[in-house]
């Protein structure tokens, strides 16, 4: 009793009585027509994708063997890389060939089921009130992604000081972390205070860097959100390992802006230009802007989305190295 | 390593494009509406291991480009690794430290911030520093 719905209804679902089979959900929709999923292939262990009708909603479903999809199967299968990144892009490939449903259309995340329709059905309108605000959201509208890296740079920079070189290996040398407390130059005397000295010339280096990276992705991100009815801004990637070990960040730069935008259809054109301009704008110069898209409404189907969530210390890349220190001061 | 060369296949992002594999999981994971279903599988879990497989592959097609291989030795995507990276890290620091000690400027409170700044050692490093 202390479940929202029933434990196990023993006369639920026609479809789904079997034991065996279980009720995938991908996404939630309303207006589909039976054609809109036909053909579609989702799991493939699993049966067609269909619709199931809920109130005035529909669940994008498929019927799949409870066995490769009961929890401890599950667990399994998504710790396997290959067999996630197959589950991964199944739900993705469903979920994104109805995103342009007319009412809308609210993804769920990976793997949720239902033993059977009627309990999904009941799960639907359980939620029915926040499914249909999302609805009305998203309907028209497109997600796109924005993801924005500096270039690390190489070269000596002007503004660190004399008294504090960056070394012989300059900061993306993949060797340099390592170099300069060497087994030879920690023995003689002062080489402690010159790595000392070096760590925080470095950290000056690094947080300039940062002011000036921040800077470039707070003009993209303010650009992208004249033309967006919500933004929000994700957790940055390869903070880690590229602030890390200086390594790699040489590659690609840290991420200093991962952001998602949703924006009305009709002005994806727009959005696509704006792209382009940042991406020439000088000041900008060097800055990587990454645009993905359209993409199903993923990043705005919680109501709680425009409020802006943005974590400060997983969106630092300096955070791995730099953060500490600068709050001990 | 042959694992993760399936996740990898994917081309890189260029012009808009939604097939990276980081960028899906991304969202399928994290994001979307939330309910409760029949069958519960710990999302964390999964979550836990995909941020390494993310940060592999966010970064792998430019690396690669460029000629590096430095997931190789990545704590993150080898225990071997992140065994020997740890070591040495410390190792490091503990010279460090010793050579301060010697000159008698360990404990000031500017020195341990840096420390601190200088990695995960930076805590044992400040313990060894005040014993």
């Amino acid at each position: 009793m202390t479940a929202p719905f029933p434990a196990v209804d023993p006369q639920a679902a026609q479809r789904s009585a079997d034991p065996a089979t279980a009720t995938y959900v991908f996404a939630v929709s309303r207006g589909l027509a039976p054609e809109a999923v036909a053909g579609l292939i989702g799991h493939r262990e699993g049966g067609p994708v269909r619709l199931i009708d809920a109130g005035g909603l529909q669940a994008v479903a498929q019927d799949v063997p409870y066995g490769e999809f009961c929890a401890e199967a599950l667990h399994r299968r998504l710790s396997d890389p290959p067999e996630l990144e197959r589950c991964t892009r199944a739900h993705h490939a469903v979920v994104d060939a109805v995103a342009r449903a007319e009412g809308g259309t609210a993804p769920l995340p990976l793997a949720t089921l239902y033993l059977g329709d009627d309990r999904a059905r009941a799960a639907l309108l359980a939620h029915e009130r926040r499914f249909r605000a999302s609805l009305d959201r998203l309907a028209g509208r497109t997600e796109w992604g924005v993801k924005v890296h500096v270039p690390t740079d190489d070269g000596p920079r002007p503004e660190t000081s004399a008294s504090a070189p960056a070394g012989p290996g300059a900061p993306a040398g993949p060797g340099a972390p390592a170099a300069p407390a060497g087994p030879g130059a920690s023995r003689t005397p002062g080489a402690g205070r010159a790595y000392l000295d070096r760590m925080r010339g470095r950290q000056r280096a690094r947080e300039q860097q940062w002011a000036a990276s921040r800077q470039a992705a707070d003009a993209v991100d303010r650009e992208l959100r004249t033309l967006a009815v919500a933004a929000r801004r994700l957790r940055t990637r390869d903070t880690g390992i590229g602030a890390a070990t200086g390594a790699g960040a040489g590659a690609l730069g840290p991420q200093i802006l991962n952001a998602a935008y949703l924006v009305d259809r009709a002005r994806s054109a727009e959005l696509l230009a704006a792209v382009d301009r940042l991406r020439r704008a000088p000041q900008l110069s060097g800055v990587r802007i990454e645009l993905s898209g359209p993409w199903p409404a993923y990043s705005f189907a919680e109501t709680d989305s425009e409020s802006e969530s943005e974590s400060e210390s997983d969106s630092d890349p300096g955070s791995g190295e730099g953060g500490a220190g600068r709050d001990r001061r | 390593m042959t694992d993760y060369d399936v996740l990898t296949a994917a081309p890189p992002a260029q012009h808009p494009t939604t097939t990276n594999l980081a960028d899906i999981l991304e969202r399928v994971l994290d994001k979307g509406i939330v309910i409760a279903g029949d069958i519960k599988i710990d999302l964390l879990d999964i979550e836990l291991l995909t941020i390494r497989l993310r940060l592999f592959v966010a970064s792998v097609d430019t690396a690669r480009k460029a000629g590096i291989d430095w997931w190789e030795t990545d704590p993150a995507l080898s225990s071997r690794a992140a065994h020997s990276a740890l070591a040495e890290e410390n190792r490091r620091l503990r010279e460090a430290l010793e050579s301060l000690g010697d000159s008698g400027e360990v404990g000031d409170g500017g020195e341990a911030g840096e420390l601190e700044s200088a990695g995960d050692g930076g805590n044992r490093g400040r313990k060894a520093g005040r014993s």
